[in-house]
């Protein structure tokens, strides 16, 4: 059950994209091609997993005082080697992810689930918040890429579609219009799944009051 | 449903609507479509009445889907300003645009920008102006610049690099977007705009006087004040969307600050890039308005600034 809600957290009720706000910037600026969101995504779910189980296992070593410092040269580790890794094997995503890899280390995703998550829960919880909340990241940036390539190049995943393209999507302009986009779209749906939850939980209330169900 | 209209006394009450205005700018853009379509042709004619269908349509739309109003509300209560958005983006577009260009640019015009926003008078920046931006960033040279030579008067460019006065003040021979090119049918709109206590003639003067300003000191040359304002889209940016209400500032001097920085900007804008900025200018210039209205905020009726009071009441001890 545990794990199930850690699950949810990361990829819709806690989304760090679209709920919480966090690491807008590689955000807006790599979801032109919804490649990029699956190789952003990807890297940043390798370093929010290792550095999560890392931290939590380092929580009760770690000096309350210094504790920032060390998040970040655990983090700077891993981000180094999937920089090298990606370098060796996979130079063009490398390439086409360009600085916003290096920029990993001071993403906000990270060291937010590194303060707020990690450094609080035993190391099984760490792990899979670490691989969730990296999932929910990178499903929302290849969501906004395919939208942005779709419209603005009118291919996605570098297939071409077709010859239409509008130039305002690929531009900063239309990653900022995008982005809101999404927000109001994934608010709209969240407050739709909240209300019919809350529904459900109250006839589910009134029917072990009438002691229909008894296992709530 | 009631407006809550929140300004300082007195309250004077005229029997200006939106929809009376709207209609009396719609009067004031016909010469300019009509001299549109006898330079361009019937794809002129076309292209504006896309983007007319298009806004209309758009806010039909969202009010019957996104609002839930019933058709005979919509009908009851339609100011016409996505009319006068949809005829000015028109007016704003190349004769050659393909026909998608209008079609997109009146939806995100008065879908994103002003329906989202909140519908009249929310508007963040002038719809029209931001449909033709979203145009120019998308689409390119397909609706602006690689203009059409007009039917009239036609006159190859390499011949005579500066048309003369008299052609860029009637448009013909003068290659530009639909509504842009005749000057005369422009300025005579704004007169009857003037007339009818619309706008303010002040204004649209200002801004067209210091941009071409700006431009000759720019250039440190001033035979190109006159040429400058006669070309491009000056007249049809300071006359119609620039003086949009709900995106200008609420006192005299904030609007004299307003129009006189657009100025400065469009003439330093066209001396760095050489090409035409109006649009952008007007974009940028409309997101201020919040900032000078804040800092130039209207005075109530028969205040004194405090210093004065403080000042008058010592001299009268002292005296």
């Amino acid at each position: 059950m545990r794990a199930k809600d850690i699950a949810l957290d990361g990829l819709f009720r806690q989304n760090p994209t679209l709920k919480l706000v966090l690491g807008t910037c590689p955000t807006l600026a790599l979801t032109t091609l919804a490649m990029n969101g699956i190789g952003m995504g990807l890297a940043v779910t390798f370093v929010l997993t290792c550095s999560n189980v890392i931290i939590s296992l380092l929580r009760n070593v770690i000096p309350q005082k210094v504790r920032i410092p060390a998040y970040i040269l655990i983090i700077a580790t891993f981000v180094t080697i999937i920089r090298m890794l990606l370098n060796k094997f996979l130079p063009d995503i490398s390439a086409s992810l360009g600085t916003y890899l290096p920029l990993i280390v001071v993403n906000c995703i990270i060291l937010g689930r590194a303060e707020a998550f990690a450094s609080k829960n035993p190391v099984g919880a760490a792990c899979l918040d670490g691989i969730f909340m990296g999932l929910g990241f990178m499903a929302a940036l290849t969501l906004m890429g395919a939208f942005r390539e779709i419209l603005g190049s009118g291919s996605v995943f570098g297939v071409k579609l077709w010859d239409f393209s509008i130039g305002f999507f690929t531009q900063p302009a239309g990653a900022l219009f995008t982005y809101a986009m999404f927000i109001a779209v994934y608010s709209m749906i969240y407050s739709a799944v909240v209300a019919r939850k809350k529904k459900s939980a109250d006839t589910s209330e009134d029917r072990s009051e009438k002691g229909v169900t008894a296992d709530v | 449903m009631e407006r809550l209209i929140i300004s300082n006394t007195p309250h004077v009450r005229g029997n200006a609507s939106t929809r009376r205005i709207m209609i009396d700018v719609l009067i004031a853009l016909s010469p300019a479509a009509v001299a549109g379509v006898v330079f361009f042709g019937w794809r002129a004619a076309l292209v504006m009445a896309i983007a007319l269908l298009s806004s209309v349509g758009t806010e039909v739309l969202y009010r019957l889907f996104v609002k839930k109003e019933d058709i005979k509300r919509i009908t009851a209560t339609y100011d016409f300003t996505s009319t006068v958005t949809g005829l000015l983006l028109g007016l704003n577009l190349g004769s050659q645009s393909p026909w998608y260009a209008p079609l997109l640019g009146g939806i995100f015009a008065v879908g994103v920008v002003k329906m989202l926003f909140g519908g009249t008078g929310k508007n963040f920046v002038n719809p029209a102006i931001a449909g033709r931006v979203f145009l120019m960033m998308s689409f390119g040279t397909a609706v602006s610049g690689g203009w059409l030579a007009p039917s009239i008067g036609a006159i190859a460019p390499s011949e005579s690099a500066v048309p003369s006065l008299v052609d860029l003040l009637i448009g013909t021979g003068i290659a530009g977007s639909i509504g842009e090119t005749s000057k005369l049918c422009l300025l005579a709109g704004g007169a009857y705009l003037v007339i009818r206590g619309v706008i303010d003639w002040k204004y649209p003067t200002i801004y067209i006087l210091v941009a071409g300003l700006t431009l000759s000191l720019y250039k440190l040359d001033f035979s190109i004040f006159l040429p400058s304002i006669l070309s491009g889209g000056l007249m049809l940016g300071a006359i119609f969307m620039a003086t949009d209400y709900v995106t200008t500032p609420n006192t005299m001097l904030g609007n004299i600050v307003y129009f006189a920085v657009l100025g400065v900007l469009t003439g330093l804008f066209r001396g760095i890039t050489g090409g035409e900025s109006v649009s952008y200018c007007i974009l940028l210039m409309n997101i201020t308005v919040p900032l000078i209205d804040r800092f130039i905020a209207p005075k109530p009726f028969g205040y004194v600034k405090p210093e004065k009071k403080a000042k008058a009441a010592k001299e009268g001890n002292n005296g």
